[in-house]
């Protein structure tokens, strides 16, 4: 599944959670370069943003990638949205391309009807990446659990992908 | 925009065979994960018998995992063959030095080549 070209540019999806957050590191629409969950302790905040600088550092990414929760429907908590803005003025002092997508987008890129549950868009990429996502996926949440940290990692890699394989340059326009 | 290849490609490969640091370690016949996680993080450069050791455990080419620095080298054996071809432009013209410039002028027509 993973060709290496120098003509793809690196993008680094973040999807924070209550936890930490939920990284991805794609290199055009094929590579899967990193991925995983970073969880903190104490100041959860701080230390993302911390860890956050360190990836930038490490892949020195293109394009870093987040969901928008200042979109009016965004039901995320009041400590994620001051995180989002915190890694946004992150990547602007590194001078990193910022994507900001709605949940609507990433589902219409792996959806047609734009309609689809979590779950089933992580059935999707663990199918589009087999060796790298395959045995990380889940087992299907039921009513009484809370959701598996593991998530984070599918989430990160629809926001990484979506804007990784957008032919058709829709999501460019919401690049910040 | 492209960016430029990372060093190596150490981590995602460890990753895609559910090996953590340490298990790799023991393959590579040292003694912790922090040598394969300095490896991976770039911040040093393996020996070639490690290199070696990374390609027959990820079983590809040490040319692909480690891509950004064969990027790196490639460009530099380049730009040395185009000045060893400026030294060896006024040489006769033996059966033996046309086979030499023949040779450089290949390597210098290689440069940005891709992995694919």
């Amino acid at each position: 599944m993973n060709k290496i070209s120098p003509n793809h540019f690196r993008v680094l999806a973040i999807a924070p959670s209550s936890r930490g957050f939920g990284f991805a590191v794609l290199e055009g629409p094929e590579t899967l370069v990193d991925w995983g969950v970073k969880s903190m302790k104490g100041d959860k905040s701080i230390r993302s943003l911390e860890k956050v600088e360190e990836l930038l550092a490490l892949f020195r990414p293109g394009v870093i990638v987040l969901e928008d929760h200042s979109a009016k429907d965004s039901r995320r908590a009041a400590r994620i949205r001051k995180l989002s803005k915190g890694i946004i003025a992150l990547a602007r002092r590194r001078n990193v391309t910022i994507a900001l997508l709605l949940r609507q987008q990433v589902r219409q890129v792996f959806f047609a009807d734009g309609q689809g549950t979590k779950y089933a868009l992580a059935e999707i990429l663990a199918a589009r990446f087999p060796d790298e996502l395959g045995f990380r996926l889940p087992p299907k949440r039921r009513p009484w659990m809370s959701e598996d940290y593991r998530m984070d990692i599918f989430d990160s890699v629809a926001l990484a992908l979506a804007v990784s394989q957008d032919k058709d340059r829709s999501i460019k326009t919401s690049i910040k | 925009m492209p960016s430029p290849q990372l060093p190596n490609y150490l981590r995602c490969n460890r990753k895609r065979l559910a090996l953590s640091q340490d298990e790799v370690a023991f393959l590579l016949g040292v003694q912790s994960g922090a040598k394969v996680c300095r490896d991976e993080r770039f911040v040093r450069e393996p020996s070639l018998k490690t290199a070696l050791a990374y390609e027959a455990i990820f079983e590809k080419p040490a040319r692909e995992l480690f891509n950004g620095l064969y990027q790196e080298i490639e460009q530099e054996v380049v730009d040395r063959a185009k000045k060893l071809a400026r030294k060896m432009d006024h040489l006769n013209p033996t059966r033996q030095n046309t086979r030499k410039l023949q040779v450089i002028a290949k390597i210098v027509g290689r440069s940005n080549a891709t992995i694919n």
